[in-house]
């Protein structure tokens, strides 16, 4: 259904009481010879999307709506906790993109008008178009601890859209007392960034192993077990003492026993079996879900992340949007900036086919996550991803994996391709 | 090299619904190898490189005779006619 042609749509009479509705604009013959695609999100997805149609098709005009003037990348902002990277470092602008003929709007949409086919901005300007690109990003579900609220989050930082929340956790460890503990809980399967948590203990244990040797990361887990586990828990042993009484880091699964409520005077949290866990600093990492403007818009279901068909990125409830990036639901590719990456060209390419009235070539994506457990100790998990006969997504077998070389030599080389992938990617992406 | 191209030619397009083309595989290589190459990348350009050079490469990754920490994980989920696709790619760009 949704895949009609271009072609075919403008033969209904559809199309015809929209160029009515619109003021009776020359919808036709400007979209006929000069198609637009509005790009909602200037992440890792929505960037990239916008500049691989231009690349695919310099006759698309494309648009990219998006608030921030720069963006700072959640990638490697793990990084900050070990005194490695400064927010500056990892934040990016748009002028790359503009540099390809994209049109740059600083605005937020705030409503999606599907049947016009067109997005309304704070502004209150409407902007149309034949295709839509959606690349919101995630949101929070706030109300799944008891005591815990959007507001808390200030003092509480989730620190998951990198940012301001960033630097206050980072503030926050910095100021743990010499025999304090931070409690990081990591939030339930789906969320963004697989590894992050763990990336996340291994850098704050870089530092506070060298400024406050006595304090202590507990991460509280709803999970039975995390990405790359294994490697994370090697590393973690071999510099942070893991499994030994002084150990930097603990990791506990609570997923008999969830956390069920927050004490926010006490910075105490306590699970469904009455355990009690009191830290210094609570980094609250909560449950996540599509972001807001692709859930009022309808394109979410039950699960809260957004169907897609794999083909087209298309969306399963809604036609001629497409959603990528961690707001759709790409299972079993994980939400990350490099798997954004890879669906934004599967994405750019599907509507650069459907606007040429071409087939749909069969897609195929890739995901990489590096993570460093020391400044010069990485490693990573890879896998490809293709359509299976059932049009969903299934990993590529007998290929794939996490680190297989842990001798010191290769994770040494791991870390240096940690960094270099990160910066290869983002300019893949915004340059 | 004519008669090994054919060959290539005549397994992709009789395996064309099992078969990725080599575009849609290469796209995601730029993520990590850059275009436009940072002075300081630890990871390499694939600007500049013949088509059996980097099909041999690639070769060599999937078959585990070439020490590697990522790339032999990578190389494996695709048909050796698939990595020449990607090859023939790579090296027009």
């Amino acid at each position: 259904m949704t895949r009609l042609s271009r072609r075919d749509f403008l033969k209904t009479g559809a199309v015809s009481s929209v160029a009515l509705l619109n003021g009776c604009q020359p919808l036709f013959g400007k979209a006929a010879s000069k198609a637009h695609v509005v790009v909602v999100g200037g992440g890792f997805g929505g960037a990239t999307a916008a500049k691989y149609i231009r690349y695919f098709d310099p006759n698309i005009r494309v648009t990219l709506i998006e608030p921030k003037a720069k963006y700072i990348t959640c990638p490697a902002s793990n990084w900050l906790f070990a005194g490695l990277a400064t927010l500056d470092q990892l934040s990016v602008d748009y002028q790359g993109l503009k540099n390809y003929g994209i049109e740059v709007i600083s605005d937020t949409v705030i409503q999606i008008n599907s049947k016009q086919r067109s997005v309304t901005l704070s502004s209150q300007q409407s902007i149309s178009y034949d295709r839509l690109v959606l690349s919101p990003g995630i949101d929070f579900r706030w109300d799944t601890l008891h005591g815990f609220n959007q507001e808390l989050s200030q003092r509480f930082p989730h620190a998951w859209q990198a940012g301001p929340q960033t630097e206050l956790l980072n503030q926050q460890l910095q100021a743990m007392p010499d025999n304090g503990t931070l409690l990081i809980c990591a939030p339930p399967d789906p969320y963004r960034c697989p590894p992050g948590p763990y990336e996340r203990a291994s850098m704050m244990a870089f530092w506070l192993k060298q400024h406050k040797p006595r304090t202590k990361i507990i991460i509280l887990d709803p999970k039975r077990s995390f990405s790359k586990q294994a490697l994370f828990e090697a590393g973690w042993k071999q510099h942070y003492g893991y499994g030994s009484p002084n150990s930097l880091i603990e990791w506990v699964s609570l997923a008999d026993n969830p956390l069920v409520s927050l004490d926010a005077e006490r910075k105490t949290l306590t699970t469904e079996f009455g355990d009690h866990f009191r830290g210094d600093v609570l980094n609250i990492i909560p449950p996540q879900t599509a972001g807001k403007i692709a859930i009022d818009s309808g394109l979410g279901n039950s699960s809260g992340w957004c169907p897609i068909q794999p083909m087209s990125a298309e969306s399963s409830l809604l036609p001629f949007i497409h959603v990528i990036g961690d707001a759709g639901h790409y299972s079993p590719i994980p939400k990350s900036a490099f798997a954004a990456n890879s669906e934004a060209k599967v994405c750019a390419l599907a509507i650069v086919n459907l606007l040429n009235q071409q087939a749909i070539s069969t897609p195929n994506w890739l995901n990489t996550c590096y993570s460093l457990i020391t400044p010069e100790h990485g490693i990573s998990i890879t896998n490809g991803y293709q359509v299976n006969a059932e049009n969903g997504i299934t990993a590529i077998k007998s290929a794939g994996g996490v680190s297989q070389k842990t001798d010191p030599a290769s994770l040494a080389l791991e870390a240096v391709y940690t960094q270099s992938a990160y910066y290869n990617l983002r300019s893949d992406c915004f340059d | 090299m004519k008669r090994w191209l054919l060959m290539v030619l005549s397994l992709t397009s009789f395996n064309s619904h099992a078969e990725l083309s080599g575009e849609n595989i290469a796209l995601n290589c730029f993520n990590c190898h850059n275009r436009k190459p940072a002075a300081n990348s630890a990871i390499p350009s694939l600007n500049g490189y013949s088509r059996q050079r980097l099909q041999q490469a690639m070769l060599d990754f999937k078959y585990d005779k070439t020490n590697a920490t990522l790339m032999p994980r990578i190389a494996k989920a695709y048909s050796d006619s698939e990595i020449s696709a990607v090859a023939a790619y790579l090296s027009q760009q």
